[in-house]
């Protein structure tokens, strides 16, 4: 926004929150929302499930802001509650049929001429995450694009590191085979 | 070959990290939800969700759909706008009777977003925003009403019903 | 009989309080609209709450009553092209496209390849003739999405020609553009004129 104050940290808005001020809850929901709302948008793959699947972790969350153990570390608690929540919306959606994720500021950094070009990558690679299997997707986006370690993965999803390295690996293998099929039609 | 393929991988991980955009309006909806409910732990008033339980059922019965039926397939919608120097703003629309004090709005945070929640049933209603009780705006991320017979701009919603 | 069609009238104003909101003429006479689209089985609804606008918006008596008695008219006219069991909605929706330059035929039409309800379908057709798109582009859009397309895919669809449109395509354009890619698993009608130096460049078989 362009105002800069100095920022209470997560354990310090957390404090606050559990003390009475529902409030301050609100700069932790601000802090957080693009964050986690990139992982829900790209696991998901359809905007307004994302988005309900941000805000429902959000509150839950608050509903069960006491059993933070951690509220130095209540981004990677909140982290969790999201990956979780994703995974049930993710069942329902897989059998819908697939609606396109546009990333916006990509439509408006392309110049005319190449938009079109632009336009398919950006599809072709919305469609090939969302071929990926769940758990594939699931710790390729934590890894590569949310850049966790795998023991923090590790703690969220419940699944061991070497388990969560093959399914990042195999996420990369079937990126690459299905972007080379979409560039060949 | 392997190279190339790293290459294709690495440009989709920098495609994916970019921003996305999530609608502002969301951290009003949550902070709404949340006002409802105290969190576990706290001592709260117990007397507050049997409260805002009653609130609810009572707007619902108040709010009138177009067809009875439909009534169990409303939807929740979040009408935002953005007006930073405004001191007011009313969503007013065929849900409301466009009557100013039906659907006032709040602003969160001081960040000039204006938002409202309203349930409704499906069908296609017109509406505006109206900005400090004297302008009206119509909704700049919504289709807008052709028709606007009375000389102001108005916008769409359709909310549509289920199973089709 | 005249004091019949008097008390008639009066208890169609005093039914609902809202129009008091209306100067007493505007307000018999849009009683008067209310009561004959009550008779001809319309829906008043949307009648009342295009008054209601004019009020909130300090329109004078006559523009109101222009406008609801223009509203029963359409109201009718929706209501011979979709049928008798048409809901209110449709309806209403079906007056926008109307307005829009959506033939009746058209929308009898669409009563023919679609399941109800058509109140999302005839929303789009109208929306899109709203952010430019010439109306039989337009008609001929939802009427070829309508029989498999959900409710979403048709919502989907007008944001995505919106958006087109607002990134510069010409809206007759737009539209074909988009239910052609529509049609296809993966996109690969477009002729790449882009940065020879982008590596996605695809080759052409």
């Amino acid at each position: 926004m362009g105002i800069h104050k100095v920022e209470a940290s997560d354990a310090e808005l957390v404090r606050r929150v559990r003390a009475g001020d529902t409030g301050a809850y609100g700069a932790l929901v601000s802090r957080y929302r693009d964050r986690l709302g990139r992982y829900a948008v790209h696991m998901i793959g359809d905007r307004e499930d994302a988005e309900e699947a941000l805000q429902d972790s959000f509150v839950r969350a608050y509903r069960s802001l006491a059993r933070c153990d951690d509220p130095a570390r209540f981004g990677a608690w909140l982290y969790g509650i999201l990956v979780n929540r994703c995974r049930t919306t993710g069942a329902r959606a897989a059998r819908r049929r697939r609606m396109f994720v546009r990333d916006a500021q990509a439509l408006d950094g392309a110049a005319h001429a190449d938009q079109a070009d632009r336009l398919d990558w950006t599809d072709a690679v919305d469609r090939a995450l969302t071929r990926l299997a769940p758990d594939y997707r699931e710790a390729f986006l934590l890894k590569h694009v949310e850049d966790l370690e795998y023991e923090e993965i590790a703690q969220l999803t419940g699944a061991g590191v070497s388990a969560l390295k093959m399914r990042v690996k195999r996420a990369r293998e079937q990126l690459q085979k299905y972007l080379r099929e979409a560039e060949h039609v | 070959m392997f190279e190339q393929e790293d290459e294709t991988v690495e440009r989709v991980i920098q495609h994916l990290r970019r921003s996305v955009a999530i609608d502002p309006g969301l951290d009003a909806r949550v902070m709404r939800e949340i006002a409802q409910v105290p969190p576990e732990g706290r001592r709260g008033r117990p007397l507050w969700p049997l409260l805002a339980a009653a609130a609810v059922v009572a707007t619902v019965l108040v709010a009138r759909p177009w067809n009875r039926n439909a009534a169990s397939q409303a939807d929740t919608l979040q009408f935002v706008l953005v007006a930073p120097q405004a001191a007011s703003v009313a969503l007013v629309g065929d849900f409301n009777d466009w009557d100013p004090a039906r659907s006032p709005m709040q602003t969160a945070h001081g960040a000039g977003i204006w938002a409202t929640v309203v349930r409704l049933a499906p069908g296609r209603y017109r509406y505006a925003f109206l900005v400090n009780g004297v302008e009206w705006r119509a909704d700049p991320n919504a289709p807008a009403a052709k028709d606007d017979e009375f000389g102001t701009p108005s916008s769409v919603i359709t909310v549509g019903g289920r199973g089709s | 009989m005249i004091l019949a069609a008097l008390l008639l009238v009066t208890q169609v104003a005093v039914q609902d309080p809202r129009l008091d909101r209306l100067d007493l003429d505007t307000r018999s006479a849009v009683a008067a609209v209310v009561d004959s689209a009550r008779v001809a089985r319309l829906p008043i609804e949307p009648i009342i709450q295009r008054a209601l606008e004019g009020a909130t918006k300090g329109a004078p008596g006559p523009r109101i009553v222009a406008a609801v008695r223009k509203l029963a008219v359409d109201l009718g006219t929706a209501r011979a092209a979709l049928g008798t069991s048409a809901l209110e909605a449709e309806l209403e929706a079906a007056v926008a496209a109307l307005r829009a330059g959506a033939t009746p035929e058209v929308i009898a039409h669409l009563r023919d390849v679609r399941r109800p309800p058509l109140t999302m379908a005839l929303s789009v057709l109208a929306d899109l003739v709203a952010s430019g798109v010439p109306a039989d582009s337009a008609a001929a859009a939802v009427l070829a999405l309508a029989p498999k397309a959900r409710d979403a895919d048709l919502v989907e669809f007008r944001r995505a020609v919106e958006r087109d449109i607002a990134l510069g395509a010409p809206p007759g354009a737009a539209t074909s553009v988009r239910l052609n890619a529509g049609a296809l698993d993966v996109s690969g009608g477009n002729t790449t004129t882009g940065n020879p130096n982008n590596p996605t460049r695809r080759s052409r078989p």
